[in-house]
C-alpha cells in the first residue's frame, strides 16, 4: 500500500459521481421504472391485527372496467410459495395471507389494474368476511400460558429463546463490590426512508423468464429464494438494481412487494408494478426494527472498574421472524463497548405477536446495546460519586491492546479510544459547559452535557445470521462483494458493480480507488450496475461493509489489470515489466518518462491489435475481482466463542448539549460534538454526511419516533404525522471531529462508518437529557424522550420533594 | 393511496357554488386550499360523490378594512393572511396565528375560509377567531347570516354551516390601540399541529388589564374559549398571582384527549404553561403599543 | 343522474411546465403529481406521503411552492408550473444545483427536487437568509440522510455567491 502521505486520492472530499443524476432529477429510481403494458398494483389490507379469513369474495373487483388481476392468498399459493425467510424455525409467511392474518396491515388480495387508481377502486369491491381472533398486543400477553398464538405450528409465541455465557460471567459477579441495575426499553421505530419500498416485476410466459426490478438490496443472497418462491428456474430469473432512495437496512430482502409484483405479473400475463404507500410502508413493511425491554446489569468496584455485564433480553419480533435474531447476532461483536469488561452474559427471548414484523435498521442491533451499555455506564458513574469521563477513561481500551479480544470472541482491530475521547471534550469545551451548566442551573434552568463512548462495529460476516442457532438451517459463511473493472477501448475505465446504490456512495469510492491506483481523474469513471444474474457475488450495502469491501474489490481487480497493463506495456517498449513505472495514467521505463505509453495507447493494442501482444495473452483488457471478508472465523460448536465476526470495528464519541424546558418538556440542542475514529477515511465529506445523517435518525429515535400499537394490535402511527421524523428545525448542526487509527487488516486501512452516527447518538442524548435532569434525580429509561414524559417525569419528581 | 372518483365542478360565482351545494345536498365537498380535504380524500377516509372547487371565485379573494371590521373573503390564503399589511396592522393576532399554519407550501394554497370550515380542534385560526371575537359570512340557498365565532365550531371537524352553506367572508374586529396579542403553541415540530395553542387578546389601560380574551386549541373537541381565565386577569391585572390563578383555571377548563403524540394530563398542563407566558408576552407588547 | 355523472368524465387542461405548453385531458381525480409524472414523464418530482407532509412532490405553481399531491391536475389549468426538471438550464446545471453538489447537500437524492425548489424560492423572496431561516424554510421537506445541514450550507453558499456576483 502507498505511504498515506503520498495518497492523491484515497482521503479527499471529491464532489460525487452519483450527484448530477440526482440533482437535476434524471436518476431512475423504482418509480420511474415502465415497462411497456405495465399495470399497477394495489393490496387489501387486513383491518384486523388477528382474523381468520372466511370467506372472500373478489367478483366485482374482477368485473371493474381496468382491472386485469386479482388474486386472492388460495389464488396466490398456486403462482407462488412461502416468501424467504432466514430463520431456523417453521415460521411461515405467505406475501398474500392464505386462511388468516397476523398483523394489522397484512395483505389478503392483491389486484393489478391499468393504473393505481383503478386498483385501489377494485380494492374497495373486494368483500372479506373475517373471524377475528384474540390478539396477542404485547410480550407480556405473547407469553402467558394458554393464550392466543400467532402461529400455532410452533405451539408458542417464543419464537426463540437461548443464553450465551462468555467468561465467568457469575464469579465476576461475585467479586464486584456493586452491581449497577436498569431496566430500559427501547421502542420499535423503522428506517421509514423517504422512498418507499417497490417492485416491477415481469414474468414472460412463453419463455418462463421472470425480471425484477426493485429497490431491494442483498439480491446475491435473496435471488435464488425469490426464484424458488415465484417458481421460476433460478437461472431465468434476474433481479434488476435501480438508484434507491434511502434504505438504512430497510430494504435488504423487500420479499413483499416482490413476491406479490411477481404474482400479479404471473397471473395477468404483463408487467405489474407494486409500490408500497406510505401506510404500507409504515403498517406492512419487512423492516421494523427493534422492540425491546432490557434488565442489565454492570458489574463494577468501588474505584470504578467495570467487571462483567449481564442481559436479558426480551424482543417483540411480530408477527414473523423472518430475518432471525440477527439484529441480537448483530451486537455480540461489540456487546462490552470500548471497555474491558472480562465476562458477559446475554438471555435472549425472541416473542411473536399481532404487529409487523422487524428486520433491520442502521445499527441492526447493535445502537440498542450502545444505549443500554452506556446508561449503565452513566448510572455506575453516578453511584460511585465519579464523573461520567472519568469512569469511561478508567476502563478504555488502551491502544497497545489491540487487536483486542473481546469475551465473546469477536475481535476490534484497532483504535485510541482515549485519543478519541480527549479530542471530542477538547471540541466541546467541557470545562466551559460544566460552568455554564452550573451558572445557568442557579438560574432555574436545566442544562446537559450528554457523553456516549461507543463502538461502530463495521464489514459483518454472514455468521452473524445464524450463530444463535446450535443448528442453523443455512450456515451461510460467505459474504462478498465482487466488481469487474474494464479498461474500454478508449482507455477510460468502466466499473461494473454487483450491488446497488441507496444513498451511500459507491461511484465515488471506486473512482476514488481507481485514480489512487492507476493515477486517473476519478471524474472519467464510469459505474455501472449489473442485475442478479450477470452480477459477481456481492452482499451489497449494509452493516457499514460497502466503502472496505469496494475497495478490496477494486484493489483485487487493479492488480490483476495491472499485471497485464503491464505486460502489453514492456511487450511494446521492449522493456521488462519491473523495469516500468505507472504514474498519472501513463506506464513509463523508470527514469525515462519519454520512454512510456498511455494507458490509451495500451488499450487500443489490447482491444484491437493482438498480434502486437504477447502470444500468451487475450484480447482485451477487464479484469474482475471477488473480494472476501478479510478477517473471518466460525463460531465454537459450543458457541462459547463466536469468532471473529465483525472485527474492523471504529469508536466514537458524542457530546450533546441539550436544554429542557422542564414546564413544556422541549428539547433543545445547544451544541453537538461527535469524533469519529473510522480508521483511514476514504472520502471525509461522505463520511461527515453519513455521521451527521445517523445523528438525525438517532436523535429521531431518542426524541422523536416511535410505533404505537394499541391492545387491539392496531397501529396508532401509521402517517408521517405520527410517526415522527426530524426535520431541519429539529436536527441541529453537528460539529464533526476526526482521528484515524487505520485497520490491519483492510485496504487501506480503511474502516466502515455508515451507521455510526445513529449508533451513538441515542446513547448520548439519552444521557444529556438524564443530566439536565439530574437535579431532579431522574433517570431515562425509555425512549422516545417525549415532551410528555419529560413533564411527567419532572411532576413526579417535584411530588416527590 | 389515490383519491376515489368523484363528479368535479368549478363554478365561477358564489351564486353557482350555492346551487351546486344545494343541488347535491349533503353529499358536495368544497374544494378550497386542499390541504385538509386532499389527505383525507387520497387515504379514502372521505369520499364525496361530488367536489365543488371554489378556487376559480376570485369574488372570494379579497381582504379589505370597513368601519372597524377587517373583512377577509374566503378564498384569502393563510400566506396572504399572515403576511398582510391590512392584517398585521389590524389584527395581528390573525396574522400570527396564520404563519404558524403548516409550511409555506400549505399555506400558499389553504385558505382561511377553508381552514375554519374544517374545523379541526387543534388549528391556530379558530383558537384566534374565538380570541379576536370574530364572525364568519355563510351563504345559503335562503340567503346569508351570520356566525359568531363563538357558535361556529360544533365538535371536531364539525362546524355550525349547514351543507348546502358555504362560507363566504370572515369578518374580525379590528384591534384597537393599547393592545397586545400573541399566539403561543407547542408541537412536536416545527409546522405540526398544535399539541396545545394560546392565542391572547388584551386591552392594557395603564397597569390595569381593561380586556382580555383567551381562545386555545388542541385541547377539547373545539377551540375553546377561556372566559374564567379572562375574569381572572381583568379583575386583578396580570400579576404573578392571577397568572397563577388564570393558568389553573385554564387547566379546569379545557377538556382534552390522550392521543399518540401527547396525553390529556399533558396538554391540560402546557395549556395552562403557555397562557401564562402568551398573557405575559401580550401585556408587554400592550405596553409597547400603547406609548 | 347517471347520465349526468359520466358527462364529467374527464377534463382538458392547458398548462405550461418548466416553460413547455401542454394540452391534455386528465381525469378530475387525478394528483398534480401523478400527472407531472406518468402523463407528462418529468419523473424528477418525487412522491413520499401522499398527504402533504413530507415535501417530496414539491413543485412551483405561478413561483410558490405546493404540494403536487395535494393538488389535483385540473386546478393547475392555466398555471406555470415548475419542477426540477427546469431549474438546469442547456445542461448546464442551476447554481443551487451546484452548490448542493459541491457542498454534499445530497446523499439518495429522494428530497433533493422538493429541496432544491424550495431553496430556489427562498432565495428569491430573501437574498442572504441566516441559516435559522433557511431551516425554517426547508422543515417542510424531510430528509433522512443528510441531518440537513450541508443543505443549510449549500442554500448559504448561493446566496453569497449570487451576491458577489
Amino acid at each position: 500500500m502507498a505511504d498515506t502521505t503520498k495518497r492523491k486520492w484515497v482521503g479527499k472530499s471529491i464532489r460525487r459521481l452519483e450527484d448530477p443524476k440526482l440533482l437535476t432529477g434524471e436518476a431512475r429510481y423504482i418509480d420511474d421504472v415502465h415497462e411497456s403494458g405495465m399495470l399497477h398494483a394495489a393490496v387489501l389490507r387486513s383491518p384486523y391485527a388477528h382474523a381468520r379469513i372466511r370467506r372472500i369474495d373478489t367478483s366485482r373487483a374482477k368485473a371493474l372496467p381496468g382491472v386485469v388481476a386479482v388474486v386472492t392468498g388460495k389464488e396466490a399459493a398456486g403462482l407462488a410459495g412461502p416468501v424467504p425467510a432466514f430463520c431456523a424455525e417453521p415460521v411461515v409467511q405467505h406475501a398474500i395471507a392464505i386462511e388468516k392474518v397476523r398483523f394489522a396491515g397484512e395483505a389478503a388480495a392483491a389486484v393489478a389494474a391499468v393504473d393505481r387508481y383503478v386498483a385501489e377502486d377494485a380494492i374497495d369491491l373486494i368483500e372479506v368476511e373475517w373471524e377475528p381472533l384474540a390478539v396477542v398486543s404485547d410480550v407480556e400477553r405473547a407469553l402467558r400460558p394458554g393464550g392466543p398464538l400467532v402461529h400455532e405450528n410452533l405451539g408458542t409465541n417464543l419464537v426463540f429463546g437461548r443464553t450465551l455465557t462468555f467468561g465467568d460471567v457469575k464469579g465476576d459477579f461475585a467479586r464486584a463490590d456493586r452491581v449497577v441495575r436498569r431496566r430500559l426499553r427501547w421502542p420499535r421505530a423503522a428506517a421509514v426512508p423517504l422512498e418507499t419500498a417497490g417492485a416491477v416485476a415481469k414474468y414472460e410466459r412463453t419463455s418462463q423468464r421472470m425480471t425484477v426490478w426493485a429497490n431491494t438490496n442483498m439480491y446475491h443472497y435473496s435471488a435464488m429464494p425469490f426464484a424458488g418462491t415465484l417458481k421460476v428456474d433460478p437461472n431465468r430469473f434476474s433481479i434488476v438494481p435501480v438508484a434507491v432512495g434511502g434504505s438504512f437496512g430497510s430494504k435488504h430482502l423487500l420479499s413483499k412487494v416482490i413476491t406479490i409484483a411477481g404474482i400479479l405479473s404471473k397471473a395477468s400475463g404483463r408487467p405489474v408494478k407494486f409500490m408500497e404507500d406510505r401506510i404500507d410502508n409504515l403498517a406492512a413493511s419487512d423492516s421494523h426494527a427493534s422492540d425491546r425491554i432490557y434488565d442489565a446489569e454492570l458489574a463494577v468496584t468501588t474505584d470504578g472498574r467495570f467487571l462483567s455485564l449481564r442481559i436479558d433480553v426480551v424482543d417483540d419480533y411480530g408477527a414473523y421472524f423472518q430475518f432471525g435474531q440477527t439484529s441480537h447476532g448483530n451486537y455480540l461483536s461489540q456487546v462490552t463497548g470500548p471497555y474491558t469488561i472480562g465476562s458477559v452474559e446475554i438471555t435472549l427471548k425472541a416473542v411473536l405477536t399481532n404487529k409487523c414484523q422487524q428486520m433491520v435498521y442502521r445499527g441492526a442491533g447493535s445502537e440498542v446495546n450502545n444505549w443500554v451499555l452506556e446508561a449503565l455506564v452513566d448510572t455506575a458513574a453516578r453511584q460511585l460519586g465519579m464523573s461520567p469521563v472519568d469512569v469511561r477513561r478508567k476502563n478504555l481500551i488502551r491502544p497497545e491492546q489491540f487487536p483486542y479480544k473481546i469475551p465473546t470472541g469477536n475481535y476490534y482491530d484497532s483504535g485510541n479510544y482515549a485519543g478519541v475521547l480527549d479530542l471530542a471534550l477538547q471540541m466541546v469545551d467541557l470545562d466551559r459547559w460544566r460552568k455554564e451548566q452550573a451558572r445557568l442551573r442557579a438560574a432555574g434552568r436545566y442544562i446537559g452535557i450528554g457523553l456516549a463512548t461507543c463502538q461502530q462495529r463495521s464489514v459483518y460476516s454472514s455468521t452473524e445470521f445464524w450463530f444463535w442457532y446450535q443448528k442453523p438451517s443455512f450456515p451461510v459463511t460467505a459474504t462478498p462483494e465482487g466488481v469487474t473493472v474494464r479498461i474500454g477501448q478508449s482507455g477510460l475505465f468502466t466499473v461494473s458493480l454487483s450491488s446497488p446504490f441507496w444513498g451511500n456512495s459507491p461511484e465515488t469510492v471506486v473512482a476514488q480507488v481507481l485514480a489512487e491506483e492507476f493515477g486517473i481523474d476519478p471524474s472519467t469513471v464510469s459505474v455501472l450496475y449489473e442485475d442478479s444474474l450477470r452480477a459477481l457475488p456481492a452482499a451489497g450495502p449494509g452493516g457499514s461493509r460497502l466503502t472496505v469491501m469496494l475497495a478490496g474489490a477494486v484493489t483485487g481487480a487493479s492488480r490483476k489489470l495491472k499485471e497485464k497493463v503491464f505486460r502489453i506495456a514492456a511487450h511494446l517498449l521492449e522493456a521488462s515489466p519491473q523495469d516500468l513505472v505507472l504514474a498519472d495514467g501513463k506506464v513509463s521505463v523508470t527514469g525515462v518518462p519519454q520512454r512510456g505509453l498511455t494507458l490509451a495507447d495500451i488499450a487500443v493494442n489490447a482491444h484491437f491489435f493482438k498480434m502486437s501482444l504477447p502470444a500468451e495473452l487475450e484480447t482485451g483488457l477487464d479484469a474482475s475481482h471477488t473480494y472476501d471478508h478479510p478477517f473471518t472465523t466460525p463460531p465454537s460448536a459450543d458457541r462459547s466463542d463466536l469468532g471473529a465476526f465483525y472485527p474492523i470495528v471504529a469508536h466514537a464519541a458524542h457530546v450533546p448539549v441539550v436544554e429542557i424546558d422542564v414546564d413544556t418538556g422541549l428539547v433543545k440542542f445547544l451544541d453537538y460534538v461527535a469524533v469519529h475514529d473510522c480508521g483511514t477515511m476514504m472520502n471525509p465529506a461522505a463520511l461527515d454526511g453519513q455521521i451527521a445523517g445517523g445523528i438525525a435518525q438517532g436523535i429521531g429515535t431518542a426524541l422523536y419516533e416511535e410505533f404505537v400499537y394499541d391492545s387491539e394490535g392496531q397501529l396508532r402511527t401509521a402517517s408521517l404525522l405520527d410517526y415522527l421524523l426530524p426535520t431541519a428545525a429539529e436536527v441541529p448542526s453537528i460539529r464533526i471531529g476526526h482521528q484515524e487509527t487505520p485497520s490491519p487488516y483492510t485496504p487501506y486501512g480503511l474502516k466502515g462508518s455508515g451507521e455510526g452516527g445513529r449508533m451513538v447518538a441515542p446513547a448520548a442524548v439519552a444521557n444529556a437529557v438524564q443530566d439536565a435532569l439530574a437535579p431532579l434525580g431522574i433517570e431515562v429509561s425509555e425512549l422516545p424522550i417525549t415532551p410528555d414524559r419529560i413533564v411527567r417525569w419532572v411532576r413526579q419528581a417535584q411530588a416527590r420533594r | 393511496m389515490k383519491p376515489p372518483a368523484f363528479r368535479y365542478v368549478d363554478p365561477r360565482s358564489v351564486a353557482d357554488a350555492v346551487g351546486q351545494l344545494q343541488e347535491h345536498g349533503g353529499g358536495a365537498k368544497i374544494l378550497a386550499g386542499g390541504q385538509s380535504l386532499l389527505p383525507l380524500m387520497n387515504l379514502r377516509l372521505v369520499r364525496p360523490p361530488v367536489v365543488i372547487d371554489i378556487n376559480r371565485i376570485s369574488a372570494l379573494a379579497y381582504i379589505r378594512e370597513t368601519a372597524g371590521v377587517l373583512a377577509l373573503g374566503a378564498l384569502s390564503r393563510l400566506h396572504a393572511v399572515a403576511g398582510s399589511d391590512a392584517v398585521t396592522r389590524r389584527a395581528p393576532l390573525l396574522a400570527e396565528a396564520a404563519a404558524h399554519v403548516g409550511h409555506l407550501a400549505i399555506r400558499h394554497r389553504g385558505t382561511i375560509g377553508g381552514n375554519l370550515a374544517h374545523a379541526d380542534p387543534a388549528s391556530e385560526i379558530p383558537a384566534a377567531l374565538l380570541a379576536l371575537e370574530g364572525e364568519v359570512v355563510a351563504r345559503g340557498p335562503r340567503g346569508e347570516r351570520t356566525i359568531a365565532a363563538a357558535d361556529l365550531f360544533r365538535g371536531p371537524l364539525s362546524s355550525a354551516l349547514d351543507p348546502t352553506e358555504l362560507l363566504t367572508e370572515v369578518r374580525v374586529p379590528i384591534t384597537p390601540s393599547g393592545c397586545g396579542s400573541v399566539f403561543l403553541e407547542v408541537s412536536r415540530r416545527a409546522g405540526d399541529f398544535a399539541l396545545a395553542g394560546v392565542a391572547v387578546l388584551l386591552q392594557r389601560d395603564g397597569g390595569q388589564c381593561a380586556r382580555v380574551r383567551i381562545g386555545v386549541c388542541g385541547v377539547g373537541n373545539t377551540p375553546l374559549r377561556m372566559r374564567e381565565a379572562e375574569r381572572i386577569l381583568e379583575r386583578s391585572g396580570v400579576t404573578e398571582d392571577a397568572l397563577r390563578a388564570a393558568a389553573r383555571a385554564v387547566e379546569q377548563a379545557v377538556a382534552p384527549s390522550d392521543d399518540t403524540q401527547a396525553s390529556a394530563d399533558y396538554r391540560r398542563h402546557v395549556a395552562g404553561v403557555l397562557t401564562v407566558r402568551a398573557v405575559a408576552q401580550a401585556w408587554q407588547r400592550a405596553g409597547r403599543e400603547g406609548r | 343522474m347517471a347520465k349526468r355523472a359520466r358527462e364529467a368524465t374527464v377534463r382538458e387542461i392547458e398548462l405550461k411546465v418548466n416553460g413547455i405548453a401542454y394540452h391534455e385531458t386528465v381525469e378530475p381525480r387525478r394528483l398534480l403529481v401523478d400527472f407531472l409524472r406518468d402523463d407528462l414523464g418529468l419523473t424528477g418530482t418525487h412522491i413520499g406521503c401522499e398527504y402533504g407532509v413530507c415535501g417530496a412532490c414539491t413543485v412551483l405553481v405561478d413561483g410558490q411552492s405546493v404540494r403536487a399531491c395535494l393538488m389535483l391536475a385540473v386546478q393547475a389549468d392555466g398555471a406555470e408550473v415548475t419542477t426540477v426538471e427546469g431549474l438546469a438550464r442547456d445542461g448546464k446545471l442551476h447554481p443551487l444545483q451546484e452548490a448542493f453538489w459541491e457542498h454534499h447537500a445530497l446523499q439518495c437524492g429522494f428530497c433533493t427536487p422538493g429541496m432544491l425548489l424550495t431553496a430556489y424560492e427562498l432565495l428569491q423572496n430573501n437574498r442572504n437568509p441566516e441559516p435559522d431561516a433557511i431551516r425554517d424554510a426547508i422543515a417542510g421537506n424531510l430528509c433522512r440522510c443528510t441531518g440537513y445541514q450541508n443543505i443549510v450550507t449549500a442554500v448559504q453558499a448561493t446566496a453569497q455567491a449570487s451576491g458577489r456576483a
